[in-house]
């Protein structure tokens, strides 16, 4: 069993009076404690079952503008938190100062909602073998094989600095997938996520992946060009990621390396298109403060079209002279602030609706290894899987063998065809709320064999 | 150590577990990074933990625990045996491992200088050189430098005997600078991208490096890049150099010959593979003069180590020969599906998670087409594209496409001007058998990479390529413009 967030906290707090004991000036202290279980079936069989207990705590030390990092894992062990209260204060004595630096922050209310639920935290060994019984029964019956994953997370996250900031709080997670491989070469997916593993519904899951591959089978070739999309949660996820992760931090922004970088305030999209990073929205299933203890804001990344707000963590809201809306990674942190409760804002239509729309276009179920190739454009790359079906007529007609993209995301989201109403929450801790897509562009530039 | 271990393996056999091993790993890391001349972190971490793996009742079962006291070993061990009973609820065939003989030994990587022993000053001191002669270039907006260092002591025993004690350092460093300006941003990587390089070495291996002497090079380079023309569409004859073409095979033969993906376990994640067991012996994957090996027993790479976490000892076998599927990356368990024993693959990133398939040194192994110089001046038309920037590759392993930093025409034998926004694009057994050269050993360098991801809970694996520059025909480059 992992840590209780009084726990946790109490433990923050302690590597926080050890640093400042011994010589820092100032200290911060991030804990995060979390037992992760994790049963993987493939070949319609579990092969992979596995569960791992941690904590860590993490002290950054802090000498005027200079400082340290130091973590360990060993943190019963009174010595070993006192070694690494040591390793961190004499790094920070030993760097160069940062002229940037703006000091810790100062502590902010922070609404801590309990987003952790026992009957998550119970699911053990038995109960994730049963579900993934259910779920593989669904392929079997139609002669597919099924593979995929029930991961169950209960962490417990807590900040505390010299400044007063003291905050904790327990999150559960549960994280279902399947995909269904029928045997003529189709192929479905299907996933699901959330807090309270009791709204898993494994034979309904395994009934959609199943559903999927059954209707896959026999997929046509298509020649590249640029098509009309219908994009499932799964696949927007992928992109809004993309936008969200390189995007829309103020570092990435402020060194001109986003496609937010000389815009603000500009339209760039669709005006169907807001996206919104939000831990506080019913849906969001992570922390509501960030690693530096301070409040997550909502912040809108684009705004019905327009470039909106950056993402910031107190180092550069203080650069950029923006405000701090809490989306600080543990530090020490290269990257920058990160959104990790991305959202799309839903609209008014269906998958179904946009479907009957086009006379020919194509459904994308999801997407597969996608990167950047040039983030002022946010070019990305990556190919279709597990459900591509052309559509022809207002129907989905024929599936279509995966298909590679080479699309800027910024000029494919300014021209939407259609929003939905019906969102699905795609990913894990870092969860992104997506509805379906209609893009009236997108270029496909090869296909698979 | 002896006492702990054998405390887990019984508690594990008590509670009715066939087989067990345990892996106890103890890691130490250091990381700097510098951005324009300011320090953006400076970070140490220490990890110690144990897991346990067994079968029981013909199935897996693995837990893990930072708390290395009797009880816990007791405890996880018993943890592990109730796992894999459930796992016994959906497992069809029962697990068969694949013999190895029992080793009571240990081994220790190569490393000359402590790198825990330098000073952080001195670390600090390459960084700030480098970074000072990236920025001396005009134009240069951002300039990024790091370095990280790991040691690592890792204990195995197992139920069938074995006692193994390894050890290891690695070493990495890296500069990148940035030319931006408007719409375009343009790094350009020494020695290369993704972390830049990295050794299973010590300080020696950042001092040979020289980020120094090489910064003006690539800072110039980037800022020549805002200038140059579009890499232009079309298919063209490449020439790749060492560092992509490392990533290519990576990509492009690595994760396709992990026979537990060609089995289907990483079917829903990272995917499958175009590869089937019979395949064997009898698929083209390229060119005759295409052979790959996998060596876990190079010095100095990222890839090489005594006993992989089976227990299985380090080993040199090829996966293409001449042109031809010849061999996977197999585990204890998945080898008997080829009929061979294990070629010792099975690696774990940590003491937290399971092993897994992984890759060791995959290389392309060198040809005769001697150094770059000559390859190009054997070249009559054609590009020759440098350091990868992005990277993509279907859930079979088939459709590829990579973009690198800059790309360089040739033309008639000689390299001519600078090309921005270089891509590619392919078919796995098509583009190798479009190789028709390859330089010659000494141009060949074995390239770390510190961050192959594979698997759930995601692992990350340091594995490394060896690749000489070669050349290939008919490549489709420059998409999406």
């Amino acid at each position: 069993m992992t840590l209780s967030p009084d726990e946790a906290r109490e433990l923050a707090v302690r590597a926080v009076e050890i640093a400042t004991s011994a010589g820092a000036g100032h200290a911060e202290a991030v804990v995060i404690a979390s037992e992760h279980s994790l049963t993987r079936f493939a070949d319609s069989r579990i092969h992979q079952n596995v569960s791992t207990l941690d904590a860590v705590v993490s002290v950054r030390a802090i000498d005027g503008q200079r400082s340290g990092v130091s973590s360990t894992n060993r943190t019963s062990d009174e010595s070993a938190l006192a070694e690494c209260c040591a390793s961190a204060i004499d790094a920070a004595r030993r760097a160069p100062a940062d002229p940037f630096f703006p000091g810790l922050p100062q502590p902010r209310t922070v609404t801590s909602p309990d987003r952790s639920v026992d009957s998550t935290r119970a699911f053990g060994p038995r109960e994730r073998a049963q579900a993934v019984a259910a779920i593989i029964e669904q392929s079997v019956t139609r002669g597919a094989k099924a593979a995929g994953g029930i991961a169950v997370t209960d962490q417990t996250v807590a900040v505390a600095n010299s400044r007063g900031v003291a905050v904790s709080m327990p999150v559960t997670t549960y994280r279902a997938t399947v995909l269904s491989m029928a045997p003529d070469g189709g192929s479905g997916w299907a996933s699901d996520t959330g807090r309270d593993v009791r709204a898993l519904a494994p034979a309904a899951l395994g009934d959609r992946a199943a559903t999927l591959a059954a209707r896959s089978a026999d997929p046509v070739t298509l020649g590249a060009g640029v098509y009309p999309v219908v994009l499932a949660p799964e696949a927007v996820a992928s992109v809004m990621e993309m936008l969200g992760w390189f995007g829309s931090s103020a570092k990435a922004v402020d060194e001109g390396r986003s496609f937010m970088s000389g815009h603000a305030g500009e339209r760039l999209m669709s005006p169907s298109i807001t996206l919104v990073d939000d831990a506080l929205s019913e849906h969001a299933c992570g922390l509501t403060f960030d690693f530096e203890g301070m409040p997550k804001q909502r912040v809108a990344v684009v705004d019905h079209g327009v470039v909106g707000d950056a993402v910031t963590d107190s180092y550069w809201a203080a650069r950029t002279g923006r405000p701090n809306t809490g989306h600080a990674l543990p530090a020490p942190n290269a990257f920058g602030p990160l959104p990790m409760d991305l959202a799309l804002e839903p609209g008014d239509s269906t998958p179904e609706a946009m479907i009957a729309s086009l006379d020919r276009g194509i459904y994308v179920t999801r997407f597969h290894y996608v990167n950047i190739e040039d983030p002022i454009r946010a070019v990305l790359t990556g190919m279709t899987r597990d459900g591509t079906f052309l559509i022809e007529g207002g129907r989905l007609t024929r599936p279509v063998r995966n298909l590679r993209f080479t699309q800027s995301a910024v000029e494919a989201l300014a021209a939407v065809g259609g929003v939905s109403a019906e969102r699905q929450l795609v990913g894990e801790e870092t969860a992104t709320l997506s509805p379906y897509l209609l893009l009236e562009g997108f270029a496909f530039t090869g296909q698979t064999t | 150590m002896r006492g702990f271990t054998a405390s887990c393996l019984d508690s594990a056999t008590s509670a009715g577990a066939t087989y067990a091993d345990v892996r106890v790993t103890d890691t130490r890391t250091e990381r700097l990074s510098m951005r324009n001349g300011t320090p953006e972190g400076i970070e140490t971490a220490s990890s110690l933990g144990f897991g346990v793996r067994v079968v029981s009742d013909g199935a897996w079962g693995f837990a893990s625990s930072s708390d290395l006291s009797e009880g816990s070993a007791s405890t996880v061990a018993r943890q592990a045996v109730a796992i894999a009973r459930a796992s016994a609820l959906v497992c069809a065939r029962g697990v068969r491992l694949a013999d190895v003989p029992a080793f009571e030994d240990a081994w220790s990587g190569a490393c000359d200088i402590d790198p825990f022993s330098v000073s952080l000053e001195e670390k600090l001191a390459v960084l700030e050189a480098a970074d000072a002669a990236m920025r001396a270039q005009k134009g240069v907006s951002l300039a990024l430098s790091s370095m990280s260092f790991l040691s690592s002591a890792k204990t195995f025993a197992s139920t069938e005997g074995s006692f193994i004690e390894q050890r290891w350092v690695e070493s990495s460093a890296g500069i990148v600078a940035y030319a931006i300006e408007g719409a375009d941003v343009f790094p350009r990587s020494y020695p290369n991208s993704l972390g830049g390089g990295c050794y299973q070495a010590g300080w020696e291996a950042i001092l040979g490096l020289d980020l120094a002497v090489h910064a003006p090079r690539i800072a110039e380079e980037a800022v020549a890049l805002l200038e140059a023309a579009d890499c232009p569409s079309g298919p063209a004859t490449l020439v790749i150099g060492g560092s992509q073409l490392a990533l290519q095979v990576h990509e492009s033969v690595g994760h396709p010959t992990e026979l537990d993906r060609v089995l289907g376990d990483e079917a829903a994640f990272a995917g499958t593979s175009f590869l089937r067991l019979e395949d064997l012996g009898t698929l083209r994957y390229g060119s005759d003069l295409v052979s790959v090996t996998a060596d876990a027993t190079i010095p100095g790479s990222l890839g090489s180590f005594g006993y992989d976490d089976e227990g299985v000892p380090a080993q040199r076998d090829f996966l293409i020969r001449d042109g031809l599927l010849s061999g996977f990356l197999t585990s204890r368990e998945s080898a008997p599906a080829i009929g061979r024993a294990s070629n010792g693959c099975m690696r774990a990133d940590g003491w937290s998670k399971t092993p897994l398939v992984r890759m060791t040194t995959i290389s392309l192994e060198p040809g005769d087409a001697g150094t770059l110089d000559d390859l190009i001046a054997d070249t009559d038309e054609g590009l020759y594209f440098d350091t990868n920037s992005s990277w993509s590759i279907d859930d079979r392993r088939l459709n590829f496409q990579f973009a690198c930093e800059a790309a360089w025409e040739i033309k008639g034998g000689k390299l001519g001007r600078m090309m921005r926004r270089p891509n590619y694009t392919g078919i796995t057994p098509v583009f190798w058998g479009s190789c028709d050269a390859i330089c010659s050993p000494s141009e060949w360098t074995v390239w770390g990479l510190d961050n192959c991801g594979k698997g759930e809970p995601m692992q990350t694996a340091h594995v490394a390529h060896g690749a000489a520059p070669a050349r290939f025909r008919g490549v489709e480059a420059g998409v999406g413009r």
